[in-house]
């Protein structure tokens, strides 16, 4: 059955994007690895969609309601980073102690 | 889209795999532009898995959204800072990457134990069973359409109001 497949390739990737996210020193990489939680996110509501409500494609709002959320959280996030860049000269998470002095 | 089976089967293959090596290539490349690219690589191939499941709206704002803004955004983000300091501190395997890897493989072994365990089909026909026999005359997009300007009124609203501020937060906390 091909939903298996598609859940298992979905969970894959929620999976290796909360281990980027958590290894990475890098701000941006940390970002990067967010999108791809959210994208196995969508891959998960596309799927259901298409598979268990067909004629109604109500997981296909919501994947886009998630892709909005995901474009206001990459410019939020990279603004910070390029904001925490030009104090620090550096995008490493363990030295962005700002609010330390 | 309706195609033929061993099609359909080849092209999830190819979609698959290109999936899992941009995955790996997001994580394990040490520069961050290449990570990018392989991000790039990821939300295409997730783009072009939306139109194999008959969904080309979202296919559409995938690309448009995720590829031509935020993928951008964030090569942009990258040659912006940069790239000398990456190289210095490049750090091998350590005990918390090791322990990281552990929970996340464990995670991913019980997912997959839960997905095969559950029994789909018997969710597929207790969903069709009382869903009303409506023959969809007008496309995918248009019944988005209808659906968001509809049922999902607020929301809707509420979303693009969330994009404003967050746009205009992100100007007023980059430029200084």
């Amino acid at each position: 059955m091909i939903l298996k497949h598609v859940l298992v390739l979905s969970a894959y990737l929620f999976c290796i994007g909360i281990y980027g996210l958590i290894t990475s020193r890098n701000m941006v990489r940390a970002l990067m690895c967010l999108e791809l939680i959210l994208n196995a996110v969508n891959i998960n509501f596309v799927t259901f969609s298409a598979f268990f409500d067909n004629p109604q494609l109500k997981g296909d709002i919501f994947s886009i309601f998630v892709v909005a959320i995901a474009a206001a959280e990459a410019a939020i996030g990279l603004a910070i980073v390029s904001s925490i860049y030009r104090n620090r000269k550096s995008t490493h998470i363990n030295q962005s102690n700002l609010l330390n002095n | 889209m309706d195609l033929s089976e061993p099609i359909h089967d080849f092209l999830l293959v190819f979609l698959g795999s290109g999936l899992i090596l941009g995955g790996l290539g997001v994580v394990l490349l040490p520069n961050p532009i290449y990570s990018a690219f392989s991000l790039g690589l990821v939300l295409f191939c997730t783009s072009l898995f939306y139109i194999l499941s008959n969904s080309y709206f979202v296919a559409a704002a995938q690309l448009l959204i995720y590829v031509g803004a935020i993928n951008v955004l964030i090569i942009f983000a990258v040659m912006f800072m940069n790239g000398s300091e990456y190289y210095k501190d490049f750090h091998l395997w350590t005990v918390g990457d090791g322990i990281t890897s552990m929970v996340c493989i464990s995670l991913f072994i019980s997912l997959i134990t839960t997905i095969s365990d559950t029994s789909w089909y018997g969710i597929i026909w207790t969903t069709r069973s009382n869903q009303i026999i409506e023959q969809d005359f007008i496309s995918n997009s248009q019944q988005i359409g209808i659906h968001l300007s509809t049922d999902f009124f607020l929301p809707f609203e509420l979303i693009s109001i969330i994009l404003l501020v967050a746009l205009i937060g992100a100007i007023a906390v980059a430029r200084q």
